[in-house]
């Protein structure tokens, strides 16, 4: 059965044997080493059905014996985006991530590392705890509530719809992130205010100063924007669009929230205290 | 100390655009005017109404450019817009390398060209900060001693100083230091044209003036076409001088300083010109 009928795919090989090659780190700030593992996949297996396969006989394919893989998933569907890993070379969802895809042929490799930005916890298993920091700095949520009924809201137009609705799709998985220059790995909690908050968190706030409820608190995230770590860290390099498996216009967020910090900062100017 | 952080983060917002700002307005605007002036050596060949004693063509390029510096010299608190330029070309390098070292480069993953011209932002910047200290210090300063051939520019000889400093020598020859010299213009100029250009791209998101991708793309091709037109009047300013015997320049630069006195030479020839005819 030919589930993708892509052109340029070519077709897999039945009962192939691949070489999956994985960074390993035995714990938060242990040193990392390489370690390879020869499987067979199953017909339409994932990243995620490999590394249980390897965890079920944890044998590098030296012969030697080591300790099963870890890593982190969740919804096993692209939502949620706890599996993200970089994949020869580039970060994506190891769930939606189809070997049959990229290693159709024997002897195939496979290469799958950690994200860098975020420290690890072991193996392949990340702690995104710095990106949801980050979108509590811009309030990324509707103000509701309250010790009374605040009722329904405003209607929302169709045409703004459209445009939100491709920004409610993030599910944090950190690609944006990964693949931003000027986003790097901060150990230190205390510079989490301070250091670039992430295309992730500027959609976000656009997404919620939208929001005919978010919007009361617009200003908030506009003036948590304005500060060191905000909009004007982002160096346009333009990677975080480009790696989004949601598809999210990051940059058009981007410059969004650059003419509304514009604007912002202009009524502050003449207005504010 | 623990006040100017404190001002750096309060005013946070202010300085980043700032900085922005005056990478387009005084800097890039400058570097607009100062390239037509310059590639005037060129451009000024086809200049009909050049200095009447410039007779052949490439005499005209060393009259017109002469003309424009004459021209810019005579604007009024010229130190003080020179000032203005210096500060903001300081401002803008200091907070720019500060601002420059919160990223990290990873083009080896990442190869986009948007992520390219990133990584180039930042090294041309670099490379056109050096090159225009260096510039600004031999040329305008004096610091004769970093110029091979140890030329000093003069406004009144414009074309011929310049042509000497980018040659290492002002008898007509060019010396390996002039050759190096030359190389280092072709890439400090290069880099700087690079970097305004890039950085009026990358300005108009900055600033919210383009948002949707296709306006992105659209202000991407004006500013195409914008380095475009300035990379060509930059090289072929170089090329220009570089290939100018400062000998031959000089004696027009000094045609021009003798005719620029009071009398007026068509409305009255001056009678020495007569005699020789037998
Ligand atoms: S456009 Fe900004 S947020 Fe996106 S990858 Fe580049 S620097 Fe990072
Ligand atoms: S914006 Fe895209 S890449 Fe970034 S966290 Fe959300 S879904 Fe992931
Ligand atoms: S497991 Fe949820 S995105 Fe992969």
């Amino acid at each position: 059965m030919s589930a993708q009928p892509s052109a340029s795919r070519t077709p897999p090989i039945a009962g192939r044997r691949i070489r999956i090659k994985v960074k390993r780190a035995d714990g938060p700030g242990k040193p990392s080493r390489w370690e390879e593992f020869e499987v067979q996949p199953e017909p339409n297996a994932n990243i995620i059905s490999v590394l249980q396969q390897i965890a079920a006989n944890p044998v590098t394919a030296e012969g030697d014996h080591t300790s099963p893989v870890a890593w982190d998933s969740g919804c096993l569907e692209e939502v949620c985006g706890a599996c993200t890993m970089v994949i020869n070379g580039r970060v994506r969802q190891s769930c939606s991530c189809l070997i049959d895809d990229i290693a159709p042929a024997p002897g195939d490799v496979i290469t799958l590392e950690p994200m860098e930005k975020f420290p690890v916890v072991r193996d392949l298993w990340v702690d995104r705890a710095r990106l949801f920091h980050n979108l509590k700095r811009v309030k990324a949520w509707v103000p509701i509530d309250g010790t009374y009924s605040l009722g329904h809201g405003p209607t929302e137009s169709a045409a703004q719809q459209a445009v939100r609705y491709v920004l409610s799709t993030c599910m944090s998985c950190g690609c944006c992130l990964e693949a931003c220059p000027q986003f790097t790995l901060e150990d230190d909690e205390t510079r989490w205010d301070t250091t670039f908050i992430g295309a992730h968190a500027i959609s976000q706030a656009r997404l919620f100063n939208m929001h005919e409820t978010g919007r009361q608190t617009k200003a908030d995230r506009l003036d948590a924007l304005l500060g060191p770590g905000g909009v004007s860290d982002c160096g346009n390099a333009q990677n975080c669009v480009k790696v989004c498996p949601k598809e999210i216009p990051l940059t058009e967020s981007i410059a969004a929230i650059g003419r509304a910090t514009t604007l912002h900062a202009i009524a502050q100017w003449f207005s504010g205290r | 100390m623990s006040t100017r952080q404190g001002f750096l983060e309060r005013r946070y917002f202010l300085l980043r655009r700032l900085h922005s700002l005056t990478g387009i307005v005084p800097i890039g605007l400058f570097l607009i005017m100062h390239l037509t002036t310059n590639s005037s050596i060129v451009w000024g060949m086809m200049n009909k109404r050049a200095d009447h004693s410039a007779h052949a063509v490439s005499e005209r390029g060393v009259a017109t450019f002469q003309e424009e510096v004459n021209w810019i010299n005579g604007l009024p608190a010229i130190l003080l817009i020179e000032i203005v330029l210096w500060l903001s070309i300081a401002f803008h390098a200091v907070f720019g390398v500060y601002y420059a070292r919160t990223g990290r480069f990873n083009t080896d993953r990442y190869r986009y060209q948007d992520n390219w011209r990133y990584m180039l932002q930042r090294i041309t910047g670099y490379i056109a900060l050096l090159f225009i200290f260096y510039h600004v210090a031999t040329l305008r300063w004096g610091w004769s001693w970093l110029v091979p051939g140890g030329t000093t520019w003069d406004h009144a000889y414009a074309s011929s100083t310049l042509a000497a400093a980018l040659r290492g020598s002002a008898d007509g020859n060019v010396t390996i230091g002039g050759v190096l010299v030359s190389l280092f213009y072709v890439l400090g100029v290069t880099s700087s044209v690079f970097h305004f250009a890039n950085g009026l791209w990358t300005a108009a998101i900055t600033w919210g003036i383009t948002i949707s991708v296709q306006a992105q793309r659209r202000w991407g091709m004006v500013c195409l076409g914008l380095g475009t037109g300035l990379m060509a009047m930059a090289w072929a300013s170089i090329i220009g001088f570089a290939t100018l015997d400062p000998r031959k320049a000089q004696i027009v630069e000094e045609r021009m300083l003798g005719t620029h006195a009071p009398p007026a030479p068509e409305a009255t020839p001056p009678p020495a010109e007569s005699p020789p005819e037998p």
